[in-house]
């Protein structure tokens, strides 16, 4: 009562800020905090999503289909031995506090890379084989290489301000927080300026930038809060707290269907999950087998043939409540150009062919219904781990286990934490595990966890193929495009065949808006892709007010779909229905109180 | 409930040599030896956290560079800038010498320095912990000590079901129902309170606004964990005053023909203060360790959640800060209690 009390004392304050000429404000729930407003030092998804607004990048990828598209550099030319790569920066760029962005600032920021500390850990693969940077005019970049980069010119590092940056040495970076200090914004050249926010902290405001190169955006402010809990996130998009969810579990997004003025969906995104074995875990300095794989799990045609025997559309309809893709290889085809697909008969769910399989490669039924190795000896039972911080992944495991089971196979899962379960790797104490992957908009870093110089290091399958490595060496040189492209097919070929991944599901993540307040977002890759947390800043700069929307300046509206229309914003709303609602409140509580003393009296006199 | 005992540590009790006398000691000497336990019982802790953490499986590296660093290379960078890449001894001693000076070292998964991270999260917690922990001693010694002194009465049964019920009811479920009647309205009831955060975005913290709205945020969890506190207090209030309650002296007072409610407030109350006393200088200790379900369900920015997520990391430094932080306060209002009840009660100090 003492707590209800407050709240017509309080109300006033936030009701008053609805009125008058406000300013547009696009407010997105996340669900996890900026680890650092520094681009060297962040490593969430959320903080990128926090530069690509505060800086700008050499190239962007496009909203269609991820194809590099100019931006910083206009254009620009590759000399005959892929060595020397010079780019044109664009002249007419200038910082949020007015100094002009030149190519300097290019060569500082991919210098400071090329250094030492926290900026090359967090950037240094992107710059592989480059040797040198310079700026020889203030629109020119030169790179020089040791060796040709074939995922050049994509270099997504966010292009800090010399003149600010160069202030701050190698011990300071380790903690430079780069947020708005005495008021002032971040120095930036993006669309938008951080004007409040903390590395950790639960709320960061961003306001637009009128004089953005690229177009003013059409919202005043963005606002991103926190949430640590998906139901509360959910509640408030439905209250209109906010007008965005990040992040969502296809639950939710199922709840959300069918709500007036909210769009919700499970939009692709670039990572799967699969079911990976160990390929044959060694000690690195003397190549001596370590851990104890079961031999079964050693040999590709074993692994391969199992790869009939999971139903991966069964695990996205039941596991993952429909939100996902079945998988196929290790490129998904959120990356369509670079995704290769697998004929559809060695996808498909066949559990007599997986048998068939197993028998031809000498993994026959015992008498006691068992599988037995080639030599005969029993292959005893397999072990499966789950990870714990993951939602789907003991149920996958549990399926896995019983597919299993059905061919003669025994099997058990023991469900780990994450952190454990990379020590189990490492020691190669396991037969198979269930985990996933990001995939970056080059495929590079994803190919290269697959080749035999990670074992020990990002290597999880401990997977180790010559033709394999040999094809990853010529595509990380291949300057012809069309070239590389059939080379990274090639891989993800092999990678299948031998099956030291069986990839389940090709991940989505839950997004949901509020549409009847704001329209043109966009989705990327279209039209299934996501609407933020792009690569690149498309949907910020393109979206607006649902009134204002008209024909969205001729770019695709993947938020049209919507019913839309004027339901009733649930926000703070009008004062009277508020204090009725306290008065009512304070009733009731009152009454009861009253009644019992009553009561309590009565019982006194008796 | 019977708590007294708790609020001795052992550990001070331990460190003290067996009392050759009967004869009561000073209250100097009483107190200088509780401190020192404290003292060495803080020194425990801040040994324990170093190993604790070190022995959980994981390395921060590979936690936060799954995906992000694809070569050694960058692995190794991240482990020299962050001192990881050192032997565990000499990571320890830089540790000592750098908690003795006051420097808890810098968040791995953040990059800001631990003690800035912690003083940013304390505050959010004292207000969200300490007021609940405030409310419901206050409203669960009211209870206790009405429905004691009318046992069996309305009073008494409904207050000791309803606080038993809410008492067994999930934190964070209490949180969400009431995040879905209050916050965002049912039927037609409005929405009166936001659905999580500390302030509104255009809220300046430091105006009087701005303060309000600080509550005004601050209400429904406060609600939460004033509900899920109160019979912890209302139930040890009540047994207490019931044990008080056959006792001579208050037939006396009776029979001196003093009205029930200055029996009841002069004479019982006092004398069944004391085990509440204990649970709620305890609980004050706690309320620095967070209430991390209620903070995760209302997005509070609190001590418990950064202490749950880095042990995701592990984020060495910050657990060890956190750690010791949270040990110091519950080991200082020990202390306070201790040194409380050498005063208030001479026996204590044999």
């Amino acid at each position: 009562m003492l707590l209800g009390g407050l709240v017509p004392v309080l109300m006033p304050v936030a009701a008053a800020a609805e009125d008058g000429d406000e300013p547009v404000r696009f407010t997105a729930a996340i669900m996890n905090e900026v680890d650092s407003f520094n681009p060297f030092l962040g490593i969430e998804v959320e903080s990128y999503e926090m530069w690509a607004l505060t800086y700008d990048f050499l190239v962007d990828l496009a909203v269609d289909d991820l194809a590099v598209e100019p931006s910083l550099a206009t254009e620009w030319e590759t000399s005959e031995d892929g060595l020397t790569w010079t780019f044109t920066i664009r002249d007419d760029v200038t910082w949020s506090d007015g100094e002009p962005l030149t190519a300097d600032d290019l060569a500082f920021t991919y210098g400071r890379v090329l250094g030492k500390g926290p900026e090359r850990a967090t950037w240094g693969s992107w710059l592989a084989g480059v040797e040198e940077v310079t700026a020889p005019d203030p629109t020119t970049l030169v790179l020089e290489l040791k060796r040709p980069n074939a995922v050049l010119p994509l270099v997504p590092i966010p292009i800090v301000p010399e003149h600010v940056w160069s202030e701050v040495d190698g011990e300071e970076m380790k903690t430079f927080a780069a947020e708005p200090t005495g008021g002032q914004p971040v120095v930036g050249s993006g669309p938008f300026r951080l004007v409040e926010g903390t590395a950790g902290g639960s709320t960061y405001r961003f306001e637009a930038n009128e004089d953005y190169w690229k177009g003013a955006p059409h919202v005043d402010e963005l606002v991103f809060r926190v949430f640590k809990s998906e139901d509360p996130a959910v509640q408030a998009l439905i209250k209109g707290e906010v007008d965005y969810v990040e992040g969502i579990s296809a639950l939710q997004v199922k709840s959300l269907e069918g709500q007036d003025g909210i769009l919700a969906r499970n939009a692709a995104s670039p990572g799967f999950d699969e079911i990976a074995f160990n390929a044959g875990s060694i000690d690195l300095e003397t190549g001596e087998p370590i851990g104890d794989p079961n031999p079964a799990v050693l040999d590709p045609d074993f692994r391969y043939a199992l790869g009939f025997a999971v139903d991966r559309q069964r695990l996205v309809d039941t596991v993952y409540q429909g939100a996902g893709s079945a998988g196929s290889t290790i490129v998904p085809p959120f990356y369509e150009e670079y995704h290769w697909e697998p004929p559809a008969e060695e996808l498909a769910y066949d559990p007599d062919r997986a048998a068939e399989l197993l028998d031809e490669a000498g993994y026959t039924l015992g008498d006691d219904g068992r599988r037995t190795l080639p030599d005969g000896s029993p292959i005893g039972t397999l072990r499966l781990f789950a990870r714990v911080d993951s939602a789907t992944s003991t149920d996958v495991m549990t399926y896995f286990s019983e597919w299993l089971a059905d061919l003669g196979i025994d099997s058990e899962v023991t469900t780990v934490e994450s952190s454990k379960l990379t020590d189990i790797i490492l020691e190669g104490t396991f037969d198979a595990f269930e985990w996933g992957w990001f995939v970056d908009a080059d495929p590079t870093s994803m190919l290269s966890y697959m080749t035999c110089d990670q074992l020990g290091a990002w290597s999880d399958s401990w997977y180790c193929d010559e033709e394999y490595d040999a094809l990853f060496e010529q595509q990380g040189a291949e300057l012809d495009h069309e070239t590389r492209v059939g080379q990274i097919h090639r891989m993800q070929e092999i990678v299948f065949r031998d099956a030291p991944y069986l990839l389940t599901v090709y991940n989505s993540t839950g997004q949901a808006v509020r549409s009847d307040r704001f329209a043109c977002l966009q989705a990327q890759p279209s039209p299934d892709g996501l609407w933020l947390f792009q690569q690149g800043t498309h949907s910020y700069r393109s979206m607006r007010p649902a009134d204002e929307a008209g024909d969205c300046d001729g770019a695709t509206d993947a938020t049209e779909a919507s019913g839309g229309g004027g339901s009733d914003d649930g926000g703070i709303g009008t004062g009277v229905l508020v204090g009725g609602g306290v008065a009512l409140v304070l009733l009731l509580a009152g009454g009861t109180l009253v009644a019992l003393r009553r009561r309590g009296t009565a019982e006194d006199r008796e | 409930m019977s708590l007294p005992a708790a609020a001795d540590p052992g550990v001070g009790a331990a460190l003290e040599p067996p009392a050759a006398t009967g004869r009561p000691r000073g209250y100097g000497r009483y107190a200088l030896g509780k401190v020192a336990g404290s003292l060495a019982s803080l020194g425990f802790v801040l040994v324990v956290n170093f190993f604790l953490f070190r022995v959980l499986p994981g390395d921060p590296a590979r936690t936060l560079g799954r995906g992000r660093f694809t070569t050694d290379e960058q692995l190794d960078a991240f482990n020299e800038t962050y001192g990881l890449d050192q032997p565990l001894p000499q990571q320890f001693l830089t540790f000592l010498g750098n908690t003795l000076t006051g420097d808890l070292g810098v968040s791995l998964r953040y990059r800001v320095p631990v003690s800035e991270l912690i003083w940013d999260r304390l505050w959010p917690t004292l207000m969200l912990v300490g007021t609940a922990t405030l409310f419901a001693a206050l409203i669960g010694i009211w209870l206790g000590v009405h429905a004691a002194w009318r046992r069996g009465g309305p009073l008494d049964r409904i207050s000791t079901s309803a606080s038993l019920t809410v008492y067994s009811m999930p934190e964070w479920w209490l949180g969400l129902l009431l995040i879905a009647a209050l916050s965002v309205g049912i039927g037609p009831l409005p929405g009166l309170f936001p659905t999580g955060g500390l302030r509104s975005v255009d809220a300046d913290p430091s105006s009087l606004a701005g303060v309000l709205d600080t509550a005004w945020h601050l209400t429904l969890p406060v609600f939460t964990l004033t509900l899920a506190y109160l019979a912890d207090y209302a139930l040890v209030m009540r047994s207490s005053l019931l044990d008080e309650i056959g006792e001579d002296y208050l037939t006396t007072a009776r029979a001196k023909g003093l009205r029930d409610k200055v029996v009841r407030n002069r004479h019982a109350v006092p004398n069944a203060l004391l085990p509440t006393t204990t649970v709620v200088a305890l609980n004050f200790g706690f309320v620095v360790a967070g209430a991390i379900t209620v903070e995760t369900v209302f997005s509070i920015p609190g001590l418990g959640l950064l202490a749950t997520e880095a042990l995701e990391v592990p984020d060495y430094w910050v657990l060890q800060g956190v750690f010791l932080v949270a040990s110091a306060a519950v080991i200082v209002a020990n202390l306070a209690a201790n040194l409380l009840y050498g005063l208030l009660d001479p026996r204590v100090r044999t």
